[in-house]
Parts: C-alpha cells; structure tokens; sequence
C-alpha cells in the first residue's frame, strides 16, 4: 500500500485500537489534523460499538495521503495497541510487512497471551515503547498513552512533531492550558523515547516531504458537511428525530441553524418530522430532516402526499445496515428500493447520492434547488460510511454549480384564473405559497384536477400521472451525466457503482489498469433516480461486461441497470457491515477477464 | 373568490325575506372566506355550523385569506380546505396538526387552523396531540368530534361510548371511549374549549376566543352525523344535556377545568386558559442565544 517513491512514501494507513474509552478516537483526530496542517490528504473512518461503555473494540482508521485518496483502505501498514487484547483482533488486517507499535510494558491484568508482542507474525515490525509509563510521567494517569503513541509515530514515520502541537492545542482548545501543555509533554516524550531507543527498519518515510503549511482545510465528515450544506442553501426549518448515524446533523443545525434565523424542532417521533417539514415546504421555506432507514420507514406516507402534492422538502437518508433495527453503527447501501419505491401508488421523486465527503456538501445543497425547481420531495442518500467517515474538505472548493442550476418557478400575483397544478409542457406549473396574494388554494393527497379540486376520472389521473413524471425525465435531461471514466470505445469490462461505493469502484479501475492489459472503464452516477438511461445504455453498449458493485445484499442498483440495459449483469453486491473492499471488485473482474 | 360565479348571484329568488338574509350574508363578508366549492357533506351534519361559525370569527378577526392557512387530516372534516378561500393542506390521515405546526413555525406571520375528526385526531394522530400542545405552537385546533366513521361509513371511532352497536362492532364496542376535552387539560393545553355545532351563537365567541389565544388552542366541537350516529351525539340528545359554564367559571383553574370537563352534564364554553411563551417566543430566545 505504501509505494515508495524517492525515499519517499505516498501514503499510508494508519489504525489506533484500544478499548472504548482508551481515547483511540482522539488519537485518530489528532493524526488527522497534523497530517491536514503538513499538507496531506486524509480518509478517516472509526469503527466502534453502538454501545456506549463496556468492553468494546474502538478503532481509528485514518489514510494519510499525497494525492487524495478514493477509499479508507482496508490494509492497515501501522497498527497502534493501546489496548493489547482488542489489537491482538486487529493484526489480520495488517499488511505483511506492517508496523505494529505496542506498550512494552502492557498493563499486568492482561493474561500472559494476550501480549500484543508475542502475536505479531515474521515479516511484520513490532516497536514497543513503554506507553503506560511515558504517560504517567507526562500527566501523572496511564490516560495519555494514545498521545505517547502519537509522538512515536511521529518519529518513526517522519511526521513533523510541530504539526502536532498544534493538534493537540486545537483539539482540547476549550480546555485549559496546563492541560495542553500536559498532553505536548506526552507528545514529546514518545518522541524523544522513540528517537533514543527505536532502531528503524520499516520503509515508510515521509520525512522533508512535507506539502507546506495548510490552514485552509477542515477535517470534516459526511454529516458535518452535509449540515453544513442545510446552512450554506439557507434552510429555514429542520425537524427531527435522534437516529444513529444522522443525530449528528440535527446537532450541529440545533447549534448553528438559530443564529441564521432558521428553526431546529425535535419532534416526537419521525413522522412528525416529516410532517413539519413538509408544512414548511407548503409554507413556501426550504425544509429539510434527516433520518436513517427505519426512520424512513415511518416517513414514506407523508413523503408520497409531498409528491402527490408537490411540495419541495429534503430527505437526507443515512443508511445503516438493516432490516429492522439492524446493525446501527454500520454501513449499507440497502434502502434504495425503499428511496425510490417507497411508497404506495407511484411515486416519482428524485434521489441522490454523493461519493464522498465533498459531495455531501455538494449535492444536498444542490438538494434544495432541485426541491424547489421541480416541487418535489429530494432524498439524499448518504450513509454511515459517508456520514462518519472524515476527509479533508476545502470548502471554497466544493462547488454545488457542477451539478447545474435549477430554478424556482412562482406564480405571477397578478396571475388570472390561477390554477396551482396547470399542466405545462415540463410538468412544472407555477407554484404559490401562504402569504402570496390572490393565489390562495388547497393542495391535497387526493388525485386532483390542474384546479386542486378532488377528481377520479381515468383521463384527469392519466394526465396527472405524466405531468407527475415528465417533472422527473426533465430531472434526468438537465442533471449532468454521470461520471464516466476509463478510455473510450470498447471495454472489456466496465464498473458501475453509487454513493459511497463509487470510491472502490474508480480504485479497482486504477488497480486493474496498474495490473493487466484489459480495457477498463465505469460509470458512476449522483443521480440515482430518475435513471439517466441514454447515457447507461451508452456505457453498457461498449462494454463486453458489466459488473454493479454495491452494499447491499440483493444488488439494487444491479437490478436497475439490469433492467434498464435488458442485459445480465455480473453483481459484486455484499451485505457485510462494512464498506466494500476494492479487492472484492477487482478480483470479481479478474475472473471475467 | 371571483365575483361572477359567487352561489348569491344564481337567478333572482323571490321575496320571501331569503333574498334579503341572503344580501345580508354577502355584506357580511363571510362570503369572501368561501371557495366555489360546495360542500360535500351531507344534509343536516353538524359541520356547516361549525364552519359557520369558524367563519364569523375569521371574518371578525379580520384575517386576510392568503395569510389564512386551514390544514386537515383524512376523514369528512378533512374536505374543509377544499370549501374554504384560503391556503389549505389536505395532509394524510392523522398527520394535521404536526403538518399545521410546520406551516406556522416556517412562516409565524400566518394564522393557521388545524382541522380534523375524532378519528383522525385521537386514533391514528393521537399521538402528536400531546407534544403540540406541550410545544405551544400558535395554532388553533378544531376537533370535529361526531363519535364514529362518517367518511368510511360507521365504524367506531375513539370516542364511540362503550357498547354502541357500529360496523366494526356488530356486537357492542367493547373499548372505552377518550374524552377529548380532559385529555386537552390533562395535557396542558394553553386554551381547551368545548363547543356544539347546533348553538352557533355559543360557538363563534368561542372560536374567536381561540384564533385570538397567543399559543396552542384546543377546541372540541360536538357534531352530529345525522348519516351514521342515530344513538350518540344526535341533534335530539344534545337537547337539554347541554350548559354554558357558569357565569362565575374560572377559566384560570385547571382543577376546576377538569372537574367541569369529567361532569356528567355537558358544558360547553371556553374551560381554561393560560398564557405562556409560546414555541415562538421560545425559537426568539433561543437565536438571541444563539447568536450571543
């Protein structure tokens, strides 16, 4: 994983794991903002128990990169033990010739085989530092053998022990200073242990290559930055519902949302969120809630009255694995078919899903505009890889523009024989609010006429059905077409993949163009429903074969590419809580070649 | 509304005094608060009181009606915005009063009246009653209480009383009936009044009173459904079992409240009310918190 190029190393992964509590989290935090002031990239994704205490395994995962980076990486090349036992559970995902760095003189609870250091395999490179004691020097408690750590990685790998002073002062910033002082001295103790006592022999280095000194860029996640979309589009009502893993985004807007003049509301129960924010909607005011699947579950009648009806609101799905309650604190790409189908009758809305960090910010604030611009319900699909997992953003250089520009079509307050759902060549008809003089009307879940009166007749539902639908294929025209990468013409095989599989996808493409001669190419879109058609029958039609990969266990996305190309599909679809490996693509496609 | 299709301006009726209630009505301006939609609601129900009345108290209040929200559930009561000139939410059953709370807190400039039936109300939406009230938000909710089904045709409904015969219960409602106006005050609604579809001048006060009421209002209107209720809430047994409140009511006691409200005789009128900050002044503080 590390390629050595100059002397120099290009990335690398690093994995801090102790029991929860053991401050692996922190650790992991404090690597990320370093590694971001000296210039390089991050990828950032923890994983840990949905319990609170207890005995849990906690692990901070971060890829430290020159270039920026498509997926967190599934090998590790430096585990960190602060907890022996767990880590011991850790090694197999090390790389073989991966740094192991452990406390040489691990807790004496721990039973004589639970020493990390006599688990690690030949080939492998163990350095011990005494973490327990180092840190009780520093700050009189065994609690900051995670910074120690931190200050022996920094040696070892050539990382700027500055970088990390300055972490560490920014990470406890709210408390005091002797504090922060305590916690440098922690710091420069596992340095200077490490510099006295390590003999290196491991090949990463990024010593002298530092990128200079960045202070532009934020260590952000997925939920952070979709937040922070919900601020930028100027949303004016939020309502919702603790569930893991958005909870987070509710939190920031309740602290933000205010101070911009909008309203946060908890309501009691998912329902009622999505309820309040399609009163907003009516009201004429960007609404948005944020859920997870089962949250969704509860939302899809009130989500089909906003299609029916035409009311603009924002759905931001970050899916967890389910059925059911299912595993909260891991990653799934399941709730497509509930995203897009979900509801009763047929319900045309449009669902976007954003690949990585930036696009959560991107794309839900492109959310708001396609809303308005096409009176419709906007589910974003994020989940819990994209929602916790942390990427250094720049954000005057997320643009929401790539996306296209969407305008809001109101009525004239002058506008004679106003008829709120007038049928137009686009499916768009002009739309009034509460407040708007002489443009007074009800909206209604019934089928209606172009008037909003209730009507049953097999012509007025037929007709209200296409307008209903020519909204979305105007949708699938104006946003841009989905990425499309590798060289033209005929493929061998090409890759598709969504949302927060299209990093693995683009990786396996890079990978198989490093390793074979075959024509590699893939298609990734942002807009998953409505289905871009012309531009994947296109791709399909150069490629001898197709393969989806997904997080799911059923192959969603296949079936729909499947169904739009009238060809079979090879799917790399796995329900396994985790994100997908691009190993899995790759030797997939290997096999067909 | 536009003038030319106004129901007044059909051909001229003769002189029989209607003519002249008729013009009376139109200089009222009542009239102005209607759509071009008729009713659907079946001769003789209870709702054209109530709309009456709430009417009157709008018109009295003087609200505009594209600053006039009126949003409903699924049931009779839910047909009301297509009737009324006004903005109008027909949301999903159950679901009016989270819905009429979103439209106010996104825009407070709006007046907003929820309205919807037992059915919709204290069955399937029972559940967001409480923390509406709890939240305070200025709006006035209109519960059309008429015991059964109508719009599904006689079924029971939460506060069908125990043993009433109905579609669903061919042998006798077995569940005890929910008294909406105790609930109201057990809750702590900032104002819970019950009023009767067939004494309108009892009920405009009581509906002005509650537009008027800075936070959550709370008001149960008993209704016949002359269509599918021939043993509850008729016409015939309102008579006589119904009283104002005393002149001497104190409608700051919530003790008292709840005593009137659980009596076996019917009173009617305005039972409590309070002021506190509402959700909107909270929302107020909380951005000077906020940006402080």
């Amino acid at each position: 994983m590390s390629v050595k190029t100059d002397n120099a190393s290009r990335d690398v992964v690093i994995a801090v794991c102790g029991a929860a509590g053991d401050g692996s989290i922190a650790a992991g935090q404090i690597l990320n903002m370093a590694a971001t002031t000296m210039g390089y990239h991050v990828m950032n994704f923890d994983s840990f128990p949905a319990e609170i205490r207890g005995f849990g395994k906690s692990v901070a995962h971060s890829r430290i990169s020159r270039d920026k980076a498509l997926t967190p990486g599934t090998m590790v090349n430096c585990l960190v033990a602060l907890d022996d036992p767990h880590s011991i559970t850790e090694l197999h995902s090390l790389t073989q010739d991966g740094v192991v760095i452990y406390d040489s003189k691990p807790a004496d609870y721990h039973e004589e085989d639970q020493a990390v250091a006599g688990w690690i395999q030949p080939g492998m490179i163990g350095y011990g530092a005494p973490l327990r004691d180092l840190s009780a020097q520093a700050t009189k408690s065994s609690k900051s053998r995670n910074i120690v750590a931190l200050g022996v990685i920094s040696y070892v790998f050539g990382f700027e022990p500055g970088a990390f002073h300055e972490a560490i002062h920014r990470r406890w910033s709210g408390k005091s200073e002797s504090l922060r002082e305590m916690n440098v001295e922690a710091f420069n103790l596992g340095y200077e242990y490490a510099e006295a006592n390590i003999d290196k022999v491991d090949p990463i280095d990024f010593k002298n290559i530092t990128e200079g000194h960045v202070t532009d860029a934020n260590i952000v996640s997925g939920n952070e930055a979709a937040a922070k979309a919900c601020l930028d589009a100027n949303l004016r009502l939020y309502v919702g519902y603790p569930i893991t893993p958005a909870t987070k985004i509710m939190e920031i807007l309740a602290k933000q949302l205010p101070k911009q003049g909008g309203v946060v509301v908890q309501s009691e129960d998912e329902i009622s969120a999505i309820c309040h924010v399609i009163g907003g909607g009516f009201a004429g005011k960007r609404s948005c809630t944020a859920t997870s699947g089962p949250g969704v579950c509860l939302m899809t009648e009130a989500l089909n009255l906003a299609v029916m009806a035409e009311v603009p609101c924002v759905l931001i799905n970050a899916q967890r694995g389910g059925p059911s309650t299912g595993l909260p604190t891991k990653t799934e790409q399941s709730d497509l078919n509930l995203a897009i189908y979900g509801a009763s009758g047929e319900s045309p809305r449009a669902v976007l899903a954003p690949a990585n960090v930036g696009e959560c910010y991107q794309i839900t604030r492109k959310a708001f505009e396609v809303a308005d611009g096409f009176q419709t319900p906007v589910i974003v699909l994020m989940d819990f890889f994209l929602s916790n997992r942390m990427e250094d953003v720049r954000w005057q250089a997320e643009d929401p523009g790539t996306w296209g520009t969407y305008e809001d079509v109101l009525a004239e307050p002058s506008e004679e024989e106003y008829k709120r759902f007038a049928f137009t060549e686009s499916g768009i008809s002009p739309r009034s609010y509460p407040g708007m003089q002489d443009l007074q009307h009800p909206i209604t879940g019934l089928e209606h006429t172009e008037d909003s009166l209730p009507a049953y007749s097999g012509e007025n539902h037929t007709r209200m059905m296409a307008k209903r639908q020519r909204k979305l294929d105007k949708l699938a025209r104006e946003w841009p077409g989905p990425e499309v990468v590798g060289p033209e013409g005929d493929l061998d095989v090409g890759i598709i993949s969504w949302g927060s599989t299209v990093g693995a996808g683009k990786n396996a493409i890079k990978q198989l163009q490093a390793k074979t001669d075959a024509r590699i190419g893939g298609l990734f879109p942002r807009l998953v429903w409505p289905l871009q058609t012309d531009a994947i029958t296109e791709f399909a039609g150069r490629c001898e074969h197709l393969v989806v990969a997904e997080t799911n266990y059923t192959g969603q996305f296949a079936n729909l590419v499947q169904q739009v190309t009238l060809r079979e599909v090879t799917r790399v679809a796995e329900a396994a809580a985790r994100p997908l490996p691009t190993q899995i693509i790759v030797d997939r496609v290997q096999d067909l070649l | 509304m536009s003038e030319t299709s106004s129901p007044t301006n059909e051909a001229p009726l003769l002189d029989t005094g209607v003519e002249r209630d008729l013009q009376n009505v139109q200089e009222s301006g009542l009239l102005d608060y209607r759509s071009e939609s008729l009713p659907t609601w079946c001769p003789g129900c209870g709702y054209y009181g109530i709309t009456h009345a709430m009417t009157e108290a709008i018109n009295e209040l003087d609200i505009e009606p594209h600053n006039l929200v009126f949003v409903s559930g699924i049931g009779c009561a839910g047909r009301y915005p297509f009737f009324m000139n006004a903005y109008g939410l027909h949301a999903i059953h159950g679901r009016a009063v989270p819905m009429g709370a979103g439209v106010k807190i996104a825009n407070p400039d709006l007046s907003v009246i929820v309205v919807g039936g037992d059915g919709d109300g204290l069955g399937i939406g029972g559940g967001h009653l409480s923390h509406a009230i709890r939240r305070n938000v200025d709006i006035t909710y209109i519960l059309f209480d008429n015991g059964i089904y109508g719009l599904t045709k006689g079924q029971t409904s939460p506060t069908t009383p125990q043993e009433q015969i109905t579609g669903t219960h061919p042998y006798g409602n077995p569940d005890m009936p929910l008294d909406a106006v105790t609930l109201g005050i057990s809750y702590r609604a900032s104002f819970v009044a019950r009023g009767y579809a067939g004494q309108q001048h009892d009920l405009t006060p009581i509906m002005r009173r509650a537009f008027a009421h800075k936070g959550f209002s709370f008001v149960v209107v008993y209704t016949p459904c002359v269509t599918f209720d021939k043993v509850n809430i008729t016409y015939e047994n309102m008579r006589g079992n119904w009283k104002p409140l005393p002149d001497d009511y104190d409608d700051g006691n919530i003790l008292e409240a709840m005593k009137y409200a659980m009596d076996d005789t019917l009173w009617h009128g305005v039972f409590y009310e309070e002021q506190r900050p509402t959700f909107h002044d909270h929302e107020r503080e909380t951005a000077e918190k906020a940006r402080s």
